[in-house]
């Protein structure tokens, strides 16, 4: 280790180790180098397999400038593209909604098909003429982003560098094996965004540790008190807690249905999981919720929360009380994931220390951080 | 209608951002030429409705499509 190296300390296990440093909070230059290196060389979320929820349905999204067309092929799989003409690099969709035919580009209209291929090039050999001996269509598809759709979230690898989805997160989807079943979108009312005014690792590091939930969510605390919570860490990969003590929603005897064959550690079980980078998954015996951190800026960020259940029969009033529920959590933590963000102005801060016993999920973030900082150019 | 008129009706459709009409009427301009024997503008006409029904989805588009292969300009 290098003892200027700002991230080597990030390294050191947890009961020497000091967390990032303020520049990778504040500093624009660090916020580019995060965007390549974290965002797009590794599986991001960049938004929910519900907004394209029918076979044609399209939906642009810009992703830290990146411009990524969600859709659903008429196959019915959720596929993401670079919105960029083949051609000119115009944008190609605006707006959300449905491909009837073929996706047409507004500038000359060079048109694609939902699977990519380049369907039409129209005049390009002039007026009338659709075809140009040196314009070889079947390489001018659009250019397909790696994607995979899990718990409701499209993932994807923006610069394709990374191993598949099924590779990366193989240890996650083997714990929650269980939870691997059709998730059924609770519908308008069930998601909300958050604009926060913090850099979006700060809304990770928040959700990952149970350690604060006593002071910043005292009204889960009355059930769900921090000794029924445990850590969940595995280097390089993940990290959340776990409760020993989940309490079902119930309003007037309704409660939400399970989901099917669960097994007994789960009646009372639930686990908060981020999967790194920016994707904050929870898991119940009765819903699931999942929130997509869309960095804006250094410390501008949209957390879009969506809740998930085991059916699409689930009542809507108990939907809407569960939704006001996570929202109200979630607005608790506001105060603090933004305060942290000015706090990080401090130039004396030196990226602080952490509990060895309850801030095991935050050190095993900041160390993926640095680790993956620290290894590529 | 004479050519002003559907000029005049091709832009208004334009306007309109009415892909049915659209590719109507760049399909009746196709047939005009096509019939004079100015097959460079009928394809021009009909890449122009062919477009539209290709990116609409519509009940044409393989007509279109058809036309153009047969002129080699597909």
């Amino acid at each position: 280790m290098n003892s200027h190296d700002p991230l080597g300390p990030v390294m050191q296990p947890i009961n020497r180790a000091r967390g990032l440093p303020n520049a990778h909070y504040i500093d624009q230059a660090v916020f580019d180098a995060e965007k390549r290196r974290l965002l797009f060389a590794n599986w991001a979320g960049i938004g929910f397999a519900h907004d394209v929820a029918e076979p044609s349905d399209a939906k642009p999204v810009d992703f830290l400038g990146m411009p990524l067309l969600i859709l659903r092929d008429r196959a019915g799989v959720v596929r993401v593209f670079q919105n960029t003409c083949r051609h000119r690099g115009m944008i190609l969709v605006d707006t959300p909604g449905k491909i009837r035919g073929a996706i047409r580009c507004p500038y000359h209209s060079w048109c694609y098909d939902l699977d990519g291929t380049l369907k039409s090039t129209p005049h390009v050999g002039g007026p009338g003429h659709n075809r140009h001996e040196d314009i070889d269509m079947s390489t001018l598809g659009l250019i397909e982003i790696a994607s995979y759709v899990w718990q409701g979230v499209v993932f994807a690898n923006i610069d394709g560098s990374a191993p598949p989805f099924t590779k990366v997160h193989a240890d996650l989807l083997t714990r929650w094996r269980e939870f691997d079943q059709p998730l059924h979108f609770g519908g308008e009312t069930s998601y909300f965004a958050l604009d926060v005014a913090t850099n979006w690792k700060l809304a990770v590091e928040n959700y990952c540790e149970s350690y604060h939930l006593p002071w910043i969510h005292p009204g889960l605390n009355t059930y769900s008190r921090l000794e029924d919570h445990y850590n969940i860490t595995a280097p390089g990969k993940f990290s959340g807690q776990g409760t020993l003590v989940y309490r079902q929603l119930c309003d007037d005897g309704k409660i939400f249905s399970d989901f099917a064959g669960l097994p007994d550690k789960w009646n009372e079980g639930a686990e908060y999981i981020a999967v790194y980078p920016n994707v904050l998954l929870g898991v119940q015996r009765d819903h699931t919720f999942a929130i997509v951190l869309e960095p804006k800026s250094c410390d501008q960020t949209v957390e879009h929360v969506a809740l998930f259940y085991a059916d699409d029969a689930a009542d809507n009033d108990l939907k809407d009380k569960n939704a006001d529920l996570w929202r109200g959590v979630f607005e608790e933590d506001l105060f603090v994931v933004e305060g942290m963000q000015r706090g990080r102005h401090g130039i004396k801060f030196d990226g602080g220390r952490f509990s060895p016993v309850m801030d095991g999920p935050t050190h095993n973030f900041h160390d993926w951080v640095a680790r993956q900082m620290a290894n590529r150019g | 209608m004479n050519d002003a008129d559907l000029n005049t009706a091709i832009l208004c459709a334009h306007d309109l951002r009415d892909p049915a009409r659209l590719i109507g009427l760049y399909t009746n301009a196709a047939d005009r030429h096509e019939h004079t024997g100015d097959i460079d503008a009928a394809c021009f006409f009909l890449t122009q409705a062919y477009v539209f029904a290709l990116e609409a989805g519509d009940d044409r588009t393989d007509v279109l499509h058809q036309r153009l292969v047969n002129h080699r300009r597909a």
